[in-house]
C-alpha cells in the first residue's frame, strides 16, 4: 500500500514555467522515503501540491488514499510538515504554539495538552515548553516545530532539511528521533541535500531534476548501479583508445589510474617487509607511505576480490591492522550523475 | 463555517506578543498621541507672539493709546519702541523681527490730514506676514474708530523696494456684516481633529494588516496555519478579529487625547464617534488584506501601499476642504474611503450629526469593505 501516490502529476506556473513534469511517484507507507534533486528541481513545488497548497495543473495525486484537490481537508489531517524554515510564532511558547496547532487541527480539547507533553517527552524538549520559541536554540526550535507538527497523529510526515545548520550531535539525536517516529508508524518523506543524511536514514530515494523523477532505488541499489555503469563506461572508454594509435598511451594511463579503488591501511607493526610484501601483490598498483603512518593503495577496482586478497596479503606478513578503508561511491556522486545526464540531455 | 476556537488563538497570539513585547505596546499607544500631538500642535495651532518693533516717532495721548493696544494684542510680542526709523528696517531687513509698526512724526497731531501709519513688513514668511496685515488692519480699523480720526495705513515690504504699499483705508460704518457661524466658533484644530483621526486609523490599519499577512507569509507561519484543515476566510478572519481590537484600543487613545489636549469637542457624543471610527478600521483593514493577498513579503508590501496610502492622505480632505483642490484631485477623492470616513467623522464631531445624517458615508464606507474582502480573499493566495 502506498502512503503517496501520483500520476503524470504536472504544475504549470502562469509564467509558463513547468516546475513539475508528469511526475510519478510512489512512495510506500511506513517507509522513509529520501526526496533528492538540485535546487530549482521541482521538489517544493511537489510537497506544495502533495501538502495541497497549490493545485496541480493536470495528473492526479493521493495521500493516504485520498485525493488533494478533491477531498484537500482530509490530505491536510494525514500530513505533517516540518518545514525548513521554523515557521512557529517566535513570541509564543513552545507549549502555546503546540496549542495553537492542536486546536488548527481540531484535537480533542481533553487529550490535547496530555498529547502535547507526550510528544515532548518523546522529542525531550519538555525542559524547555514554557520558553518562547525565539528563545530556543536551532536544535531546540526543530524538537519544537516537531511537536507541533505531530499533536494531529500525522500518518506521513514531511521534513524538509529538517538537520540544516544543527552541529554533529544534535544532528544524530534528530536521526535517532526520525527513525523512532518512523518505528510508530508514521511514513517519512525527507526532503535534504545532505546525502549522509538520507544514505543513513532512508529506505528509498527518489532523485527529481527538472521536475522529472530520474532515479528511484534504495540508497545502495543506487551507489551499486552507478559504480556498474562506472566500470561499463571505463571499460568502454578504454576499448576504444587501445583500438586508436600508440601515443595515447599517457591518455590510457590516466582512465586506467580512473578505474583504480582508493584503499588505506594503518598497521600497528609497520616496516618495510610488510610494505615489500603488500606492493608485489597483484591488485596493488601503487602504494605510498602518507606522513601519518597510513599505507594509501591503489587497488584494482574492477575485481571484486581485490580488497579481500590485499588484506591476506598483509596479514600473512605479519601485519597487524588497526584501521582500515576503502572508498566506495557515495549517494552525492549518483547525485551528481543523474541530475548532470537530464543536464546534458536538455542541452542535446 | 466560523470556528471561534481558530478566530481566539490569533487574539490571544496578538495580545502574548503585546505583553512580552513592552515596547511595542508603547508604540501603539504612542503612535496616536504623537499623531495628534503634530498635527494638532504642528499645523492647527494659532500664531501668537510674533516678534515686531514699534518705531513711534511722536508721542502723546493717540500714541499711548496705540501703543498699549499693539503690546495687549495676543498676535505681537514688541521686542522694543524705538524711535529710529533705520534701525526699524534694519531689524526686520535681518530677520530679527517679523515686522516693523512704525508711526509717524506727525500720528498724533490734531488734524484733520490722513495719517499714514506703515506696516514694514517681511513678506518671504508668508504665514507670518498674512497675519499681521490683518491684525494690524483690525488695530488701526478700531483706533481710527475710537479717535474719528482719519488713520491709514500702509503695507511696506521689506524685500521688495521700495515698496509698493497699498493703503489700507478704513471703511466707514456704512456695512456691518453679521457673521452667523452655525455650528459654532470652530477653529482649524477642530477641523483638523476627526479628519486625523480617521488617518490614524487608515495608516496603522493598512501598516498593520502588511505585517501581519505579508510578514507571516514571509517567515512561514501562514503556511503552517493554511496546512491545517482551516479555510481561507477563517485564518483571515482571526487576523482581522486581532487588528480590529488593537485598532479599536488605539481609537478610544485618539478621541481621549484628542478631547485632553486640544478640549476638542464632540457634538455627536462619544458612541456615535467610536461607531464610525470601527466602520473606518474595519474598511482599511479590508483594503489591507486586498492588497497584502498576494504580496510575499513584508518590504512588497509597504511599496505596495504606499501610493494608495500616500495620496489618500493629502486628497482625502484632512487638511484642506476637498472644494479647495483641483478638480481632478476633488474627483480622486470621491473613490477614497478616507473621504467618506473623513466627512462622517467631522460630522458627527464638528455639527453634532447623528449616525442617520451621516448615513450616505456610512454606506459608502460599508460598500468599500465588502469590495476589499470580496476582492481579498478571493485574490488570497493559499501558497506561500
Amino acid at each position: 500500500m502506498n502512503a503517496i501516490e501520483t500520476k503524470n502529476l504536472t504544475k504549470v506556473y502562469n509564467n509558463n514555467f513547468t516546475a513539475v513534469n508528469s511526475l510519478n511517484l510512489e512512495i510506500p507507507k511506513g517507509s522513509i522515503f529520501g526526496m533528492l534533486g538540485p535546487n530549482g528541481a521541482g521538489k517544493t513545488t511537489t510537497i506544495k501540491m502533495l501538502t495541497c497548497l497549490i493545485q496541480p495543473t493536470s495528473g492526479k495525486a493521493t495521500v493516504g488514499g485520498y485525493d488533494v484537490q478533491k477531498n484537500p481537508d482530509d490530505v491536510r489531517n494525514l500530513l505533517g510538515m516540518v518545514p525548513q524554515q521554523v515557521s512557529l510564532y517566535k513570541d509564543l511558547t513552545v507549549m502555546e504554539n503546540s496549542q495553537l496547532c492542536a486546536d488548527y487541527y481540531g484535537v480533542p480539547q481533553d487529550e490535547r495538552d496530555s498529547r502535547i507533553e507526550d510528544l515532548m517527552e518523546l522529542v525531550d524538549i519538555k525542559y524547555a515548553k514554557d520558553k518562547r520559541v525565539g528563545q530556543l536554540s536551532g536544535g531546540q526550535k526543530q524538537k519544537a516545530s516537531l511537536v507541533a507538527s505531530l499533536v494531529h497523529r500525522p500518518d506521513i510526515l514531511f521534513l524538509d532539511e529538517p538537520t540544516i545548520g544543527l552541529d554533529p550531535t544534535t544532528k544524530r539525536t534528530l536521526w535517532d528521533l526520525i527513525r523512532e517516529l518512523n518505528d510508530n508508524g508514521h511514513t517519512i518523506i525527507l526532503c535534504s541535500h545532505d546525502m549522509h543524511e538520507v544514505d543513513m536514514l532512508c529506505d528509498n530515494v527518489g532523485i527529481i531534476n527538472t521536475g522529472n523523477l530520474v532515479a528511484y532505488d534504495t540508497p545502495q541499489g543506487l551507489k551499486d548501479a552507478l559504480l556498474e555503469s562506472n566500470k561499463q563506461d571505463l571499460t568502454d572508454a578504454l576499448s576504444k583508445i587501445s583500438d586508436e594509435s600508440e601515443d595515447s598511451d599517457s591518455k590510457k594511463e590516466d582512465l586506467e589510474n580512473l578505474s583504480l579503488k582508493k584503499m588505506s591501511v594503518l598497521l600497528k607493526n609497520q616496516d618495510d617487509e610488510i610494505i615489500e610484501t603488500i606492493s608485489q601483490s597483484d591488485h596493488v598498483k601503487s602504494v605510498e607511505v602518507a606522513r601519518n603512518g597510513r599505507i594509501n593503495l591503489r587497488i584494482d577496482s574492477f575485481d571484486d576480490m581485490a580488497v579481500q586478497n590485499v588484506l591476506n596479503d598483509i596479514i600473512s606478513s605479519g601485519g597487524i591492522i588497526t584501521s582500515i578503508f576503502t572508498e566506495e561511491p557515495s549517494l552525492e556522486d549518483v547525485f551528481i550523475k543523474s541530475t548532470s545526464e537530464v543536464n546534458e540531455d536538455d542541452r542535446a | 463555517m466560523i470556528e471561534p476556537k481558530k478566530f481566539w488563538w490569533m487574539i490571544k497570539k496578538e495580545l502574548i506578543s503585546l505583553k512580552r513585547h513592552p515596547a511595542r505596546l508603547v508604540s501603539i499607544l504612542a503612535f496616536p498621541i504623537i499623531m495628534i500631538l503634530l498635527f494638532g500642535y504642528g499645523m492647527g495651532g494659532e500664531m501668537t507672539d510674533l516678534p515686531i518693533v514699534v518705531v513711534s516717532q511722536s508721542d502723546g495721548d493717540l500714541t499711548d493709546l496705540t501703543l498699549d493696544t499693539i503690546k495687549s494684542t495676543e498676535t505681537y510680542h514688541v521686542v522694543e519702541v524705538i524711535d529710529s526709523l533705520d534701525e526699524g528696517k534694519e531689524r526686520v531687513d535681518s530677520g530679527e523681527v517679523k515686522a516693523a509698526i512704525i508711526l509717524p512724526s506727525d500720528y498724533d497731531k490734531d488734524s484733520n490730514q490722513q495719517k499714514g501709519v506703515t506696516l514694514y513688513i517681511d513678506s518671504s514668511d508668508q504665514m507670518a506676514s498674512q497675519i499681521l496685515e490683518s491684525s494690524t488692519q483690525g488695530i488701526f480699523y478700531r483706533i481710527s474708530n475710537m479717535v474719528a480720526s482719519q488713520t491709514s495705513v500702509s503695507t511696506q515690504d521689506a524685500h521688495i523696494k521700495p515698496s509698493i504699499s497699498h493703503s489700507l483705508n478704513n471703511f466707514k460704518d456704512d456695512i456691518s456684516l453679521h457673521i452667523n457661524r452655525i455650528y459654532g466658533n470652530i477653529k482649524y484644530i477642530d477641523f483638523l481633529v476627526p479628519a486625523i483621526l480617521g488617518m490614524t486609523i487608515m495608516m496603522s490599519c493598512m501598516m498593520g494588516m502588511g505585517a501581519t499577512i505579508a510578514g507571516e507569509r514571509e517567515t512561514g507561519e501562514l503556511a503552517r496555519l493554511f496546512m491545517t484543515p482551516t479555510s481561507v476566510s477563517t485564518v483571515i478572519g482571526g487576523k482581522i478579529a486581532a487588528k480590529l481590537l488593537i485598532e479599536l484600543v488605539r481609537a478610544l487613545i485618539l478621541i481621549f487625547m484628542a478631547v485632553l489636549l486640544f478640549n476638542v469637542s464632540i457634538k455627536g457624543g462619544f458612541l456615535q464617534t467610536f461607531i464610525v471610527l470601527v466602520i473606518g478600521a474595519l474598511c482599511f483593514v479590508g483594503f489591507g488584506i486586498m492588497l497584502s493577498a498576494r504580496t510575499q513579503t513584508q518590504e512588497d508590501y509597504a511599496q505596495i501601499s504606499l501610493p494608495f496610502s500616500m495620496p489618500m492622505m493629502f486628497v482625502s480632505g484632512v487638511f484642506y476642504p476637498i472644494e479647495t483642490m483641483p478638480w481632478i484631485l476633488q474627483k480622486l477623492a470621491y473613490v477614497f474611503p478616507l473621504t467618506y470616513l473623513n466627512d462622517a467623522m467631522r460630522g458627527i464631531m464638528l455639527k453634532g450629526q447623528t449616525l442617520g445624517d451621516v448615513w450616505l458615508d456610512l454606506v459608502v464606507l460599508l460598500g468599500f469593505t465588502v469590495l476589499f474582502f470580496i476582492i481579498g480573499v478571493k485574490r488570497f493566495n493559499r501558497d506561500v
